[in-house]
C-alpha cells in the first residue's frame, strides 16, 4: 500500500488539468511543481546530510540563467579585436547544460567547504548567492544585468524540421514538471536507499563515527550537494522556459526561505516532506490573494508556518507517520521507507573525546 | 612471538601548555588482546585518537602491518581495518539498530552513485548481501531482537553493544575498545568479556582501554599501563598485578578488588 501511494498520487497529479480548466490555477499549479523540485533537492542536503544550503537559491538561478543564455545564444566582448559568440543551441540541450552548470557549481562549493560544517557551510551557501546575484547584476555583457533575458523559447523537444514538441502553452509546461519531479523523486528515492544515502545519514547523525568506519565523508557531501544543486538547477530552467524571462531577482535570498520553509515544514530527511511542505506553500499565497484581504494574506501565511513549526517541530510527515504508527500499532521497522530518516536531528553527535 | 601489527615509535601529544603523552612506545602483535589502562587523565584516549587519525601526534608515527599512519584521515585508517569505538556512547540515534549496522558496513560495499541512479542489478545484489552480512553481526553481537528499534531508544548496555556491533560491522583487523564495559553492571561485564574471547576468536587483534580491572587481566594477553601520559609498565596481567610501580601510580585499591 505504501509502496502505491506516490504512484496513486502522481496518476492523480495528471488527472488535475483534465477535470481542472481554470488556467490560472493550473499556473499555480506549474510555479508550486517547480518550487517542490526545488524543496526536493535541497531536502537532499539539509534532511539527508544534515547540512543547511541557505543560498540554495543560487543553483536554481544558475540552471535558469545558464539554460537561458545557451539558448539564446550571446557573445562576449573580450576587447576590440576578439568576439567570442556562443550561437544559440536547441533549448533540450540549454535545459541540459543548466542542470550541468548547476551541478558543476554544487560540485565545487562542496569542495570547497571540504572541512566546512554547520555554521560555515551556511555562510559559505549564502556568500555564493549573493556573489552570483552581483554577477548577474553587473557582468550586463552577458545577462543583459537589471533589464533582464527576455524572449527565452519555451523548451522543444524532437528533431527540427522533422517532427518536434514545443511547451509552449500552460498545459505542457505542466506535464513537463510533473515528469521532472517524477524523476527527481526517483533520484532522491534510489539515492537515500543505498550505500551513498547512508553514507548521507551518517554524517547527519554522527560524523566521528561515520569516519571511524571507513565512510569517506566529505566525498559524500560532495556528492549530495553536487545531484541537489543539479537538480535545483532543472527547477531553474523549467522555470525560465517557462515564464521565458530571467532577471537578477531570482537570486533573492527569499526564495531560498521559501525552500527551507517547504522543506521544515513538510519534514526534513523524508521523501514526501517537501513535496506535501511544498504543495501548502506553493498553493497557499495563491490561494489566499483570492480569498483574503492583501494585508491579512502574509498574516495568514505567517501564522500557518508558526503553527506547524510549534506543534509538528518534526514537520507534517514524520507526524502523519507517527499518528499511522501508533494507530496501526506497529514499531518503525524498515519496510517502512521513512521510519529510517523520520526521526530526526534530536540526538546529539558524539564528538570525538 | 607473532608479528606485530600495530606499533607506536615515539609519540608525543601535546594540547597547547599541556603534555597529553610523551615518547611513547609499544607494539600490540597478532592475534593479542592487549589491554591499555591508566588513571584519568592519562592519556588513553588521546592515544586512541592518535592511531586512528582524529588527532596527529606532535611527534612520532605509527605504524600499521608495515605502513606509516602518517597523514591518513580516519576513515582511510578503517579503510586499513583499524577500527575504533568511542568511550562517550557514539551512535547513529535517529536509524534503527539495523540501520546502525548497514552504515557500519558501509567498507563491504562498492556500488557507486552512478550504479546507483540506474538501479543496475549488482546494486540489489550488493544490497541484499550487506543486509544478510548485518542479520549476521546482529547474530554475533546477540541484538537481533532489537533490529527494528531506534539504537537512541535502546537500554544504555545495549547500545554500548551497538557500538561494538557497528565497528564489526566495520570488518577491522585490529579493534579499538575505548571503556567498553563502563556504567555497565556485573553480569553484562561478564557476557561482554565472553564476547571479547569470541570476537578474538574471528581473528581479530584488540586493544582495549577500561577502568574495570576485572574485565581487564581477565582477557587480555598483555597490558600495558600509562600514567601521565608515559608508559609506567608493561607485562601480562599477573606481573602487572605485582607491579610496585603501578600499584602506587593507578590501581591501590583496585589491585585488591581484583
Ligand atoms: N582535545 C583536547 N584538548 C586539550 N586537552 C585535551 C584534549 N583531549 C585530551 N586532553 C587532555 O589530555 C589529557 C589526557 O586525556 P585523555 O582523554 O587521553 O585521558 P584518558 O586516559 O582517556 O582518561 P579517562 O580515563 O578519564 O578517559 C587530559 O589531561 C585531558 O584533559
Ligand atoms: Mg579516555
Amino acid at each position: 500500500m505504501r509502496r502505491l501511494l506516490p504512484w496513486l498520487f502522481v496518476v492523480f497529479l495528471a488527472s488535475v488539468p483534465q477535470w481542472m480548466h481554470d488556467q490560472y490555477f493550473l499556473h499555480v499549479l506549474i510555479n508550486t511543481g517547480i518550487f517542490t523540485i526545488a524543496a526536493m533537492s535541497l531536502n537532499l542536503l539539509l534532511g539527508f546530510t544534515g547540512q543547511l544550503s541557505l543560498g540554495h537559491v543560487a543553483f536554481f538561478g544558475i540552471g535558469a540563467y545558464t539554460s537561458a543564455l545557451v539558448s539564446l545564444g550571446f557573445d562576449l566582448h573580450f576587447n576590440d579585436s576578439y568576439v567570442f559568440v556562443f550561437e544559440r543551441k536547441p533549448v533540450w540541450f540549454a535545459f541540459v547544460c543548466g542542470i550541468a552548470v548547476a551541478g558543476l557549481c554544487g560540485w565545487a562549493i562542496g569542495r570547497l567547504s571540504f572541512k566546512v560544517r554547520g555554521a560555515y557551510f551556511v555562510i559559505v551557501t549564502i556568500s555564493f548567492a549573493q556573489v552570483m546575484r552581483l554577477v548577474a547584476l553587473n557582468w550586463v555583457d552577458l545577462t543583459e544585468g537589471p533589464m533582464a533575458l527576455n524572449n527565452i523559447p519555451p523548451i522543444t523537444l524532437g528533431i527540427p524540421g522533422i517532427w518536434e514538441l514545443t511547451f509552449l502553452r500552460k498545459l505542457p509546461n505542466y506535464y513537463l514538471i510533473l515528469c521532472v519531479a517524477v524523476l527527481s523523486y526517483i533520484v532522491i528515492h534510489r539515492l537515500v536507499h543505498s550505500r551513498a544515502g547512508r553514507a548521507f545519514i551518517a554524517l547527519r547523525e554522527n560524523e566521528p563515527l561515520a569516519a571511524s568506519v571507513g565512510i569517506d565523508v566529505t566525498r559524500y557531501l560532495v556528492l549530495a550537494t553536487a545531484v541537489s544543486a543539479g537538480m535545483a538547477g532543472a527547477a531553474g530552467g523549467l522555470y525560465t522556459h517557462y515564464v521565458r524571462i530571467v532577471d537578477p531577482d531570482i537570486f533573492l535570498f527569499i526564495y531560498t526561505v521559501t525552500m527551507v520553509i517547504m522543506v521544515i515544514s513538510g519534514g526534513k530527511g523524508t521523501l514526501a516532506g517537501p513535496i506535501v511542505g511544498g504543495l501548502i506553500f506553493g498553493m497557499l499565497p495563491q490561494v489566499l490573494r483570492e480569498f483574503a484581504r492583501p494585508e491579512a494574506q502574509w498574516i495568514i501565511y505567517g501564522v500557518a508556518m508558526m503553527v506547524i513549526v510549534l506543534f509538528l517541530p518534526q514537520g507534517i510527515v514524520p507526524a502523519i507517520s507517527a499518528l499511522w504508527r501508533r494507530r496501526s500499532g506497529r514499531s518503525p521497522d524498515r519496510s517502512d521507507p521513512e521510519s529510517k530518516t523520520m526521526a530526526g536531528l534530536h540526538t546529539a553527535p558524539g564528538a570525538a573525546p | 612471538m607473532t608479528k606485530v601489527v600495530l606499533e607506536a615509535r615515539n609519540i608525543a601529544v601535546r594540547f597547547g601548555g599541556l603534555i597529553a603523552i610523551v615518547d611513547m612506545n609499544f607494539s600490540v602483535h597478532e592475534g593479542e588482546i592487549v589491554g591499555l589502562i591508566g588513571p584519568n587523565g592519562a592519556g588513553k584516549t588521546t592515544a586512541f585518537n592518535v592511531i586512528t587519525g582524529y588527532l596527529s601526534p606532535t611527534a612520532g608515527s605509527i605504524v600499521y602491518r608495515g605502513r606509516d599512519l602518517a597523514g591518513l584521515r580516519s576513515n582511510q585508517i578503517a579503510g586499513l581495518g583499524v577500527v575504533r569505538t568511542f568511550q562517550k556512547t557514539s551512535l547513529f540515534g535517529a536509524c534503527s539498530v539495523f540501520d546502525n549496522i548497514l552504515i557500519g558496513l558501509h567498507r563491504c560495499g562498492a556500488r557507486n552513485a552512478w550504479e546507483i541512479l540506474l538501479d543496475l542489478p549488482r546494486v540489489r545484489a550488493e544490497e541484499a548481501r550487506l543486509r544478510v552480512l548485518a542479520a549476521d553481526v546482529l547474530d554475533f553481537i546477540g541484538l537481533s531482537a532489537r533490529r527494528s528499534e531506534l539504537a537512541s531508544t535502546l537500554p544504555y548496555g545495549e547500545q554500548r553493544l551497538l557500538e561494538v556491533a557497528i565497528a564489526l560491522a566495520a570488518e577491522p583487523s585490529l579493534l579499538l575498545l575505548d571503556e567498553p564495559v563502563a556504567g555497565m553492571n556485573p553480569s553484562e561485564t561478564a557476557s561482554f568479556m565472553e564476547l571479547v574471547k569470541r570476537i578474538r576468536q574471528r581473528g581479530i587483534t584488540i586493544l582495549l582501554v577500561e577502568h574495570d580491572m576485572r574485565m581487564v587481566m581477565g582477557v587480555s594477553y598483555r597490558v600495558v599501563v600509562l600514567n601521565h601520559g608515559r608508559i609506567i609498565a608493561e607485562g601480562t596481567p599477573a606481573e602487572i598485578q605485582r607491579n610496585p610501580e603501578v600499584i602506587e601510580a593507578y590501581l591501590g585499591r583496585g589491585a585488591a578488588r581484583a
